[in-house]
């Protein structure tokens, strides 16, 4: 089942938390809002669930009804919540039965269907031999899977989930990414869930949806939010970057006094650029008479880890983050203080705002 | 650095001198500081408790028993039980709605609401009395208006029942507010999503969260309720065996010279007191266990 949203904006108080963002989230599809806290996610989803009003007159639509003013417990939506707030004076089971438990007498199941019901989602997250113990008997991670069979309980329509993995330890948070990305191929339910920490976006939604300052700056795969950025921000913010300044004269592009390359067309009319480059996109090489490049300075070695970091101050001024393998690292045979010459494999230019 | 220091520490303790953490007072500070807490909780607490049993039997328990039966005394007790009766009740029904609008509904005014709320507590019962009987008396601005239905308010059960309510309103109403608060809505708002109604949160949900704080309230609400003098002493009139409670009945025998009544009655709002207390002890020693700890975000560990 899709769901869309159409203009919504939020205001609370003097704050503008949504600025009118729009979006659809095909049926079937494990879906991530990514962006920096403060950015509006978790008013959208809370928008989504019911719980929030959008401003007029943006609407709800889940699978292609309009639900903008349906009360959250009559949009079969699951929600889990980032603390998962489950029912702490109840067990694990009556936690799990609660949504079918409070259905009108008309469609409530019987106790034995209710029974069934909660036992088969118990073994879908992992959980049998736990229904009667209490939420904090629990480690997070099992708090989590509670919730989620919780919400999972009402069969819903979609599935939203804030800040899933937000309150656990990153050990446990790895392993139940791989595995909710597992649940979620197997039951195929729409899913939407916020998150600010862009390897989890990137590992296991199917599409980022990127938001900054209450708007949606990119929609796209992992892998073409991450390689072929829309804008700034999204370049700024998936990945680490080194972000430096360039100017354009005479068709092309200097940093300090050195040439770096041809002038991008996209740049015409403009003076001022913002240069963005990957670290492991940096390439670092003894600075020898003529070597083409950025003469810059070692200033600081990481060896510890699956590639070296080398911390380089240019010339101008600027700091910049290199990622080399080792055995490159070795035959470069780089101490700290050398003088280096700079290229990059990729450079990514945006005009200065 | 630090276990070494330990080991040193533990080492020297056989050998007389106790092992005081570094910074702790001498002994015979300490002595005097729990000599002189313990003097005083003993004359201002033990000592009058004492008495009351002491006075009460001093006559035998024959006596103690008359004094108890006398018809007064009977129809003061059951005066304050229907009183406090209908006060909890009333004050649990408005502790809860009353908390329930200052923890959750944001609205405007909430703040000059919550601080007045605490007027009953601020207000000397006395002046609370006399505003009741200006209000509901006969020459009061409702009282032309009562008399002409045939209802007597002051100087009659309904007046204590009001003046009563009055003192002891935030009561409750301050056991939960804060509890409430730090509690969150987040799982009021899961239940919402789950499709449960409003009724169904409540009494799921949010009842049980609260149940404990709720009966600590009641059970304050009720000691209170019944050992209230002031306000009380105002609107009731004093007349015997019909506005007389508890309180003001022992008032009354101790003016009449009757020490032995008037301490027999006594001894009651005393075990009261000492009933209330074993009441709340054994709420806290029964929840306590149940490892319902508010913080529970703890454990992230033990993952399979």
């Amino acid at each position: 089942m899709s769901i869309e949203v159409r203009s919504i904006r939020k205001r609370f108080g003097t704050f503008q938390a949504l600025k009118g963002v729009s979006l659809t989230v095909p049926e079937g599809e494990l879906v991530a809002l990514l962006g920096p806290s403060g950015s509006g996610k978790t008013t959208l989803l809370r928008i989504i669930a019911g719980l929030e009003l959008p401003d007029p007159p943006g609407s709800v639509l889940i699978h292609g009804e309009d639900v903008t003013f349906r009360p959250p417990g009559r949009r079969r939506v699951g929600f889990v919540f980032q603390h998962y707030a489950l029912f702490r004076h109840m067990t694990v089971f009556e936690n799990v039965a609660f949504g079918l438990r409070v259905r009108p007498r008309a469609t409530r199941p019987s106790e034995a269907k209710i029974r069934e019901r909660v036992m088969e989602l118990l073994r879908l997250v992992q959980l049998e031999g736990y229904e009667q113990r209490r939420p904090a008997e629990l480690s997070g991670g099992q708090r989590q899977r509670v919730a989620l069979a919780r919400a999972l309980a009402i069969d819903p329509q979609v599935l939203l989930l804030d800040e899933p993995f937000g309150a656990l330890d990153a050990k446990v948070r790895q392993r139940l990414r791989r595995w909710l990305r597992r649940l979620h191929d197997e039951i195929h339910v729409t899913g939407l869930f916020v998150t600010h920490d862009q390897e989890e976006a990137l590992e296991v939604a199917d599409r980022i949806v990127l938001m900054n300052e209450g708007r949606v700056e990119q929609v796209g795969t992992p892998d073409q939010v991450y390689h072929h950025p829309a804008n700034m921000f999204v370049m700024d913010f998936l990945g680490q970057v080194n972000l430096f300044r360039g100017r354009v004269e005479a068709g092309r592009l200097m940093v300090g006094p050195w040439p770096l390359a041809p002038q991008p067309a996209d740049l015409n009319g403009h003076r001022k650029a913002r240069l963005f480059v990957r670290p492991h996109e940096v390439e670092v090489r003894r600075q020898a008479n003529g070597s083409p490049g950025l003469p810059a300075r070692v200033v600081r070695i990481h060896s510890a880890g699956p590639q070296v970091r080398l911390d380089l101050a240019l010339e101008t001024g600027d700091l910049l983050r290199a990622e080399l393998p080792h055995e490159a690292f070795h035959q470069a045979a780089l101490g700290l203080g050398d003088p280096v010459s700079v290229t990059f494999r990729n450079l990514r230019v945006f005009a200065e705002p | 650095m630090r276990i070494c220091w330990l080991a040193g520490n533990r080492l020297q303790a056989p050998n007389g001198a106790p092992s005081a953490p570094p910074g702790s007072d001498p002994p015979w500070v300490r002595a005097l500081l729990i000599g002189s807490g313990l003097t005083i909780l003993g004359l201002v607490l033990f000592l009058p408790l004492a008495v009351v049993f002491v006075e009460a039997f001093a006559k035998g328990v024959g006596t103690y028993w008359q004094a108890l039966r006398d018809p007064d005394t009977l129809a003061a007790i059951r005066l304050t039980l229907q009183v406090a009766a209908s006060a909890v009740a009333a004050n649990t029904l408005f502790g809860l709605a009353a908390a329930w609008c200052l923890s959750r509904a944001p609205f405007p005014g909430r703040r000059f609401l919550e601080g007045l709320i605490d007027l009953p507590f601020t207000v000397s019962p006395v002046i609370a009395g006399l505003v009741f009987v200006l209000l509901f008396g006969r020459q009061g601005w409702l009282g032309p208006w009562l008399a002409e239905r045939g209802w007597q308010v002051i100087f009659a059960p309904p007046g204590i029942v009001v003046a009563t309510l009055f003192v002891t309103l935030p009561i409750v109403a301050k056991e939960l507010i804060p509890l409430m608060r730090g509690q969150g809505t987040d799982e009021e708002e899961a239940a919402l999503v789950l499709g449960a109604s409003g009724w169904q949160i409540f009494w799921r949900i949010t009842l049980p969260r609260i149940r404990r704080a709720l009966l600590y309230g009641v059970i304050l609400c009720n000691a209170r309720a019944m050992g209230e003098f002031g306000a009380v002493s105002v609107v009731s009139g004093h007349i015997r065996g019909k506005t007389n409670t508890v309180p003001l009945h022992v008032e009354m025998l101790y003016n009449e010279y009757d020490f032995t009544g008037a301490f027999a009655v006594a001894s009651l709002l005393t075990l009261l007191a000492l009933g209330t207390l074993v009441l709340k002890a054994l709420l806290d020693w029964r929840e306590g266990g149940a490892g319902t700890a508010p913080g529970d975000e703890g454990g992230t560990e033990g993952e399979h």
